[in-house]
Formats: C-alpha cells, sequence, structure tokens
C-alpha cells in the first residue's frame, strides 16, 4: 500500500487530536512511515477542528491533498461537509450523525442543514459513501459520552480495505486510555464495529 | 503507550516513536546537550516549550517560562556567551518583540551554540499576521535550517548547535504550522551522560567589553564581522547533510525545494508520475550555497523554485545567476502564490505548468462542487469556553458602557470576544497592544475636544488585556498611560494562566513549572505605578463586576480593574484530574420566557436555541457549571441541577 489517508473533523473538545494520535501510532505499530498534521491554539476552542493521519509506504507531507481522502471521520455532521473537499472519488464517510448546533444558528443568523441534504450532497455531488449512526447515543450505551470517538474508531475500521487490523487499533486504544476506562472503551469499541457492520451489511 | 514527555527523555538510541515536530525538536536539543531553555509561549512553538518544561529537571537543564520573547532570548544568548549550549523559541511575530536584541547583538556572536528556534504560521492559523523569518535571517545575516519533517527537525536542531559553535554566530531553526504540529516517525538517538544523569551544566563569562558592549565603536567592527561569517558559512552549507541533489542527474530540468516544500514537490512529482527532473533539497535557505547550486544548475535549461511565502530562495538564485551570465528561465512565484501555505495542490499546479502538464485532479470543478456544499454548511468559528470568565467581564463592560464604548483589546483566547454576541472587541494589534492604541484613541477622540464638548461626546476607551500579555508587553504602555494623564480603563483579564497557548503559568499565579516563584500581582503594579482607581473583582460575580466597572468609568485618569477568576479550560481539567463534579444548569421551562437574551447577548456555548419550544436550553455535557445564565437571565430560568456529574 503505497498510501492512506484518513482525514477527522469535528468540534474542539470532541476528541479529534486523541482519536488521530490512536490511529497514528496503530499505524506505526504496523510498520508504516506516519506524518499526521493539525492545528492547535485558537483554533480548538469550541471550533472547527481537523486532522489528518497518512501512512504507508510513501507518505511526504502531513496534510492530505484536496481529492486524496480515503476516508473521512467526522465526529459531527456539517463538519464532515465543512471538509467534503478531501474526499477521493469512492471514498468513504463515517459519520457520527448527532449534530452539535453552532451558536450563529441559535442567534438565528445561520441554518443548520437537514442530515438528509448532508448526505445527498457526499454521496451525489462528491461519490463517496456514507456510515452514519449516532455514535453518541453508543457512546452512552457503552458507559460515557467520552467513548464517542472510540466508537468511531470502531466502525473506521470496518470501512472496507482499511489497511490496520481492527485488533491491532483496539490494542493502542487499551494501552492509551486509563486503567479504569479501559472496559468501557473496549465495549465502545465494538458498539462501533457492530454499528457499520450493520450499516454495511456484513 | 508511554507519555510523550516520558519518550523524549527515553534512552533508547535507535527507537521509533511518533513525535510531534516541536517535540522532535526539544528531543534534539536534550541530544544536543542543551544547558539553558528560556521562552515565551506561542502557538505553532508552544509544545517545544511546554516539552522542555516538563523534562528540564529531569535532564539537567535550567528552563524558564520568561515574560516576553526579548528576555527570552536576552537570557538565553547570556548563557551562549557564557560557553553554554542554549535555546530560546518563539513565534515569528515573538521575533519582532525579540529584534531589537538580535539585530544588536548578532555581531558580538556567541561562545556556545545558540540556537533561535522561529515558528512561522502561513495562512495565520493562529496569528495576527503572515511574516517569513527566512527575511529576518537574511537582515540580520544569520543561516536558517528549515526541516522538511519530524525527524530532520530533531536532526537539524544538533547539528544547529554544531554549526553555530563552529562559527560562534547564531542560527535560526525555521519552523512552519505543518511541521511544528505534524507528528511523523522519529528515531531515537544517543542522550549525552550529563542529560542522562541530569547533570546541570555551569558556564563561564570571559570579560570583553570590546565585544559585549555595543558603543559606535565596537559596533561598527560588527558589521563587517557578519557579513564575512555568513558567506563562510556559505560555504560550509555546501556540505550540509540536509542539502542535496536528487533525481535525474541528467535532467533538463530542475526544481529547488527548500524546506517543508521538499515533501510537497515530492508528493506532487510521484502524483504527476514526472522522473526526469533534477530537485535540489535545500534544508538551509539563508544562505543559499552557491557551490552546490552551481553543481545542481549545470546543464538544466529551466528551473522551478517551489517555496512558501517570500522569494528568499529565488532572489538569491537569480542574483546568483545573473552574475555568472547565466541566462535560463528561473520560475518561482510567477507560478507558486506568495501567500498563504504551501499545500500539494499549490505544488502540483505550478509544477504542471512549469512542464505543460495536466493536473491530475480537476481542480476547477472540484472547486465548484465545494462551493456549492459549503452553501449549507454554517460557520463554526472558535468561541469562548463554557464558563469562561472573560464572557462575564465582556458582558459588564458592555453594560456598564451601553455598548457604546470603544474596546481595543489584545492577544489571548479574550480576543474572541470579537465575535457575536459580545461584540467587544474593535482593535487588536500586537501583544501589550491594547494599552497602547487605548490612550492613543482617547487623545485623537477628545483631544480637541473643549471641556463642554468633552463631557457631551466622550467616548468611553476600555482596554482589555490578559495577564500574560500585561506582563509581556503591557507594562511599559499601562505607564506611558498613567504618565501622560490619559483617561482610559483597564480591565485586566487575570485568569492566571496563559491559557491561549496551553495553560502555561506566569508572573500573576507565581507559579513556575518547577515550583512556586514570586507572585507579583497585578493590582500591586498598577497602584504603584501610580494608576488613578484601582480595583479588583471576580467576574463570576456579574453584578459586583458591573458596579465596579461604572465606579471606574467616573474616575478621570488611568483605571485598572483587575477581573480576576481561573480559566475555566484549566478549572475543569484539574477537577476532572481530582475526580471533583461541578453543578450543571438546566433551563426551567415555566420561567423561560424565550427572550433569547442569553443567546443574543451572553453567548456561552453550552445554551442552545430550542427552535420548536422557542427556548433556551442547556446541553449538560457541554456545561462547565459557573452559574453566570442564572445571574443574566431575567426570569430566572437557569437552575442548578442538584446532584452534579462528571
Ligand atoms: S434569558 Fe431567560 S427567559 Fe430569556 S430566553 Fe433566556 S432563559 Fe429564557
Ligand atoms: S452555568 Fe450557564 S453559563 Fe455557565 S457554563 Fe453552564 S450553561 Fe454556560
Amino acid at each position: 500500500m503505497k498510501e492512506y489517508n484518513i482525514v477527522i473533523t469535528g468540534v474542539g473538545g470532541q476528541g479529534v487530536l486523541t482519536a488521530a494520535n490512536i490511529l497514528g501510532w496503530a499505524a506505526l505499530h504496523a510498520g508504516h512511515k506516519v506524518r499526521m498534521g493539525e492545528v492547535h491554539g485558537m483554533s480548538q476552542r469550541f471550533g472547527s477542528v481537523v486532522s489528518y493521519v497518512r501512512f504507508g509506504e510513501e507518505v511526504y507531507g502531513s496534510m492530505v491533498p484536496e481529492g486524496k481522502g480515503d476516508v473521512i471521520l467526522a465526529f459531527e455532521p456539517v463538519e464532515a461537509l465543512r471538509y467534503i473537499n478531501y474526499l477521493k472519488e469512492g471514498g468513504m464517510v463515517v459519520v457520527n450523525t448527532k449534530p452539535i448546533v453552532p451558536v450563529q444558528v441559535s442567534m438565528g443568523k445561520a441554518r443548520y442543514p437537514e442530515l438528509e441534504e448532508i448526505k445527498r450532497i457526499v454521496e451525489e455531488d462528491f461519490k463517496g459513501k456514507w456510515i452514519g449512526f449516532n455514535a453518541e447515543e453508543l457512546a452512552m450505551k457503552a458507559g460515557h459520552v467520552v467513548t464517542t470517538n472510540t466508537v468511531l474508531i470502531g466502525a473506521l475500521t470496518q470501512v472496507p480495505e482499511f489497511p490496520l487490523d481492527a485488533e491491532h487499533v483496539r490494542e493502542v486504544i487499551r494501552l492509551s486510555v486509563p486503567p479504569k476506562a479501559v472496559d468501557m472503551n473496549m465495549k465502545a469499541f465494538d458498539l462501533g464495529i457492530e454499528a457499520a457492520k450493520k450499516i454495511l451489511g456484513l | 503507550m508511554a507519555k510523550v514527555t516520558d519518550m523524549v527523555l527515553w534512552d533508547k538510541p535507535g527507537e521509533k516513536v511518533l513525535l510531534l515536530g516541536n517535540q522532535a525538536i526539544a528531543r534534539g536539543a536534550l541530544e544536543a546537550n542543551i544547558a539553558v531553555y528560556a521562552a515565551y509561549p506561542g502557538t505553532p512553538s508552544s509544545e517545544l516549550t511546554d516539552t522542555m518544561a516538563v523534562v528540564a529537571k529531569r535532564a539537567g537543564v535550567y528552563m524558564e517560562y520568561s515574560t516576553n520573547e526579548k528576555v527570552a532570548f536576552e537570557t538565553a544568548l547570556a548563557a551562549a556567551w557564557s560557553g553554554l549550549r542554549a535555546m530560546t523559541a518563539m513565534k515569528h511575530v515573538g521575533l519582532n518583540v525579540a529584534a531589537d536584541t538580535f539585530l544588536s547583538s548578532v555581531g558580538m556572536g556567541v561562545e556556545g551554540g545558540f540556537v533561535i528556534m522561529v515558528a512561522d504560521d502561513p495562512s495565520m492559523w493562529s496569528s495576527q499576521n503572515e511574516q517569513d523569518t527566512r527575511v529576518y535571517a537574511k537582515f540580520a545575516n544569520v543561516p536558517v535550517l528549515e526541516p522538511s519533517d519530524p525527524h530532520e527537525a530533531k536532526e537539524m536542531t544538533k547539528y544547529a548547535f554544531e554549526l553555530s559553535e563552529k562559527f560562534k554566530h547564531f542560527v535560526i531553526l525555521r519552523t512552519t504550522t505543518r511541521t511544528s504540529h505534524a507528528r511523523g516517525d522519529v528515531i531515537l538517538g544517543e542522550l549525552p551522560e550529563e542529560i542522562k544523569q541530569a547533570k546541570r551544566k555551569f558556564g563561564k563569562f570571559n570579560k570583553d567589553p570590546s565585544r559585549f558592549v555595543d558603543v559606535p565603536s565596537n559596533a561598527r567592527r560588527f558589521h563587517p564581522i557578519v557579513l564575512e561569517k555568513i558567506e563562510k558559512i556559505r560555504e560550509e552549507l555546501n556540505a550540509c547533510p540536509f542539502n542535496w541533489i536528487e533525481g535525474d542527474e541528467n535532467a533538463k530540468v530542475g526544481i529547488i525545494a527548500p524546506g517543508l516544500s521538499y515533501a510537497y514537490v515530492k508528493e506532487a512529482l510521484h502524483w504527476l508520475g514526472v522522473e526526469n527532473v533534477k530537485i535540489l533539497k535545500l534544508g538551509t535557505p539563508f544562505p543559499v550555497p552557491y557551490g552546490l547550486l552551481e553543481k545542481f544548475m549545470d546543464g538544466l535549461e529551466k528551473v522551478l523554485i517551489v517555496e512558501e511565502l517570500e522569494p528568499v530562495v529565488e532572489e538569491q538564485v537569480k542574483t546568483w545567476a545573473y552574475d555568472r551570465g547565466l541566462r535560463i528561465p528561473i520560475h518561482g512565484k510567477d507560478l507558486v502564490p506568495r501567500v498563504y501555505e504551501m499545500t500539494t495542490r499549490r505544488a502540483v499546479t505550478a509544477i504542471a505548468k512549469f512542464l505543460g502538464l495536466e493536473t491530475p485532479l480537476n481542480y476547477e470543478k472540484l472547486d465548484e462542487k465545494y462551493k456549492k456544499a459549503l452553501e449549507i454548511v454554517p460557520p463554526r468559528p472558535p468561541s469562548l469556553c463554557p464558563a469562561c470568565p472573560h464572557r462575564n467581564s465582556f458582558f459588564a463592560i458592555k453594560k456598564a458602557t451601553h455598548s457604546k464604548g470603544i474596546y481595543p483589546s489584545d492577544i489571548g483566547c479574550y480576543t474572541l470576544g470579537l465575535l457575536p454576541p459580545l461584540n467587544a472587541v474593535d482593535t487588536t494589534v500586537a501583544m501589550g497592544g491594547s494599552i497602547g492604541i487605548a490612550h492613543g484613541l482617547e487623545i485623537a477622540q477628545h483631544g480637541s475636544l473643549s471641556e463642554e464638548q468633552r463631557k457631551k461626546e466622550k467616548k468611553i476607551v476600555v482596554a482589555t488585556i490578559g495577564d500574560s500579555t500585561f506582563y509581556h508587553t503591557g507594562l511599559p504602555a499601562l505607564a506611558n498611560a498613567i504618565y501622560n494623564r490619559s483617561n482610559v480603563l483597564v480591565v485586566v483579564l487575570d485568569n492566571l494562566v496563559t491559557a491561549m497557548t496551553g495553560d502555561q503559568p506566569n508572573p500573576s499565579t507565581g507559579q513556575t513549572p518547577h515550583g512556586m516563584g514570586k507572585r507579583i500581582p497585578i493590582e500591586d503594579v498598577a497602584k504603584a505605578m501610580g494608576a488613578d482607581f484601582v480595583a479588583v473583582v471576580d467576574p463570576y460575580d456579574i453584578k459586583a463586576t458591573y458596579e465596579t466597572i461604572k465606579k471606574a468609568l467616573e474616575v478621570e485618569g488611568v483605571s485598572v480593574v483587575v477581573s480576576r477568576q481561573v480559566c475555566a479550560l484549566y478549572r475543569i481539567g484539574q477537577m476532572r484530574k481530582r475526580g471533583e463534579k461541578w453543578p450543571i444548569y438546566y433551563v426551567d421551562e415555566e420561567a423561560c420566557t424565550g427572550c433569547r437574551l442569553c443567546v443574543n447577548a451572553y453567548g456561552c456555548p453550552a445554551i442552545f436555541w430550542d427552535e420548536e419550544k422557542k427556548q433556551a436550553r442547556v446541553e449538560p455535557t457541554m456545561c462547565w457549571g459557573c452559574g453566570g445564565c442564572a445571574q443574566i437571565c431575567p426570569f430566572g430560568a437557569f437552575k442548578p441541577v442538584e446532584e452534579g456529574e462528571e
């Protein structure tokens, strides 16, 4: 495999960076060359955030080029659309369908689109595939909202031709969360896998 | 997975780890046996300093968070004069603050290796401008090393110390956001014994007033010395391990790729499937080593320079070519944009044009689709955190001035007070600038008014500034305003940390990374300087804050109100660690009249508007329990849930 490109998007505070780190370490352990990119500082305070994870034999820059993303892992629906220019044709969008409505919308200065609208643009205009489910709900089922990113990573491992072994990724999560949160995260991971399998008809 | 800060100190040569560019530089400094490190945090350089803060004691390194970049520069410089290896780090605009010392001391040189890490921010992800540090370097005649990935960043740091020591000259290690904040595989090298044993190193300053005193008679000698040094370094860099020629030796076309652009060029060529080009990979954009350039240019019929921001390499190459009578097309900024950061797309587009090829993707079509998609995407700018004390301070300022004041502000989280619904920031220029601008505005607004007019048309000027910024460069501006009998209110938003860059300590708390330093209360400084009114308030008490500001506004002269409450993000982080809980607020549907004041004037991100019920709603996972909403709601609709949850 020459390169695999993941774009992770969400809202500051949702755990986008943590998810990227887990995937980066899993790729490193699997023997890949790894490049990751992120922006810190002002961009994190509940604003839109994006992080890139690239691995394989031939990866160079830390940012995924536009139109080259194999997967967009979106923690929030409109954030998937905000970075949709990174998706390659036939790429996959794995998305947590629970919206976080921006302040501008609450103030009545902007509109929050329907999920169906977002999905249509991804599928029709960008020729992408869609795995959407409420990951936050599953995280609560696992024990706590903070496991939302683990649920999503679990789902990500089921994307067809995803190059990292799911058990391998699970191991990195096990090692990176606090000991008392391990069981909860393992459950969240499984719930993510199940959700993706169901949607993909596996 | 070990803690990153532990990995930076791992005695495991050969081990492959995933590090952030900035952490890799910290490791490089340790491998180079650094003795003294001083810096002021600034995105995208901060993690280098934060990493040093955590490992310093365990590595026997002296490390400090200085109050500004100039002071940090001087601290490290003096150590380098004393024969120690020393380093300072800053963001690009930080070099402006240190520039006075930087440009005046460069002629004096150093004894121990002195490395100045400067992190540029092309595209301005969290900065007020887009300056290119390589231009500064050229101005000062200081060599620049620019890594293309995290591992190279580590290796280059070691090399930078050696180069500096060899020529007794400053060396700049320049990164950009995309190198500082890139993660990549880094292979650990050997750590020196002194670092492993945490042995603090001591230097010796040999007095030499003819060198270290820049009176004109001495300074006159320095400039030619510097010019001579930089040409010698240009020679030396022909053999620099971070500069090389690669690709097709017999190619007729060549591409010069400095720093991080190298990664983009490689990716672009790969994507375009182009092989018959020669590449000059330049780790040293200034000075360009002419010997290597000559070798590279041999046989070429045209050249493209793919560099980010200013044409620093381009100008050197063109000058060199002109002087040699070489008349081949040399492209650069005609094909590569001069603003914003380099991307693979930009490299692909420039190279495709240069070679007369099609781009592998139809970007115009992509842009069109993307533009359409964005039409339905609502904006999501960053905002002040839930429970952020700054929100309350701004709310009280706006209320006390009936939204009619002029509000100069400064650089920090609180700059976000610019956004609706607060709209409480009218200007920000640079660190510490708010007080100076406020003073200037006051003079300009009222200068020529008669006493009577002044009473009638008085524009209230309220400056806001953070605690760290106050100590950074706010102090001289405050002295100036008081001395010149200005009539402004300065509200110091003291949240007891440098929050925007990651909660670094500062004199207002007195905390240092290694324990307690000495605390300097801001109100004491204001009083000592002679401010006409000084008060301290807790912004979590909005009414009291409002009343104090009202009172301060009645005072003729400079008033200083210190609005003190610990940063919410920091406080919640600490509480989570200790397993503590906080109250969560909810909206009592009976009480809420749907007046929208909370979303239209206050704007806590945990408060949402329920379109169906036409009422406010609190998202429990986002509420950090400050109770601000309960204080501003005229109908008492916000109430704490009895038992708090984590
Ligand atoms: S201010 Fe109070 S009453 Fe008005 S909408 Fe907000 S919660 Fe309801
Ligand atoms: S108490 Fe109110 S203002 Fe404070 S964080 Fe919670 S919702 Fe926001």
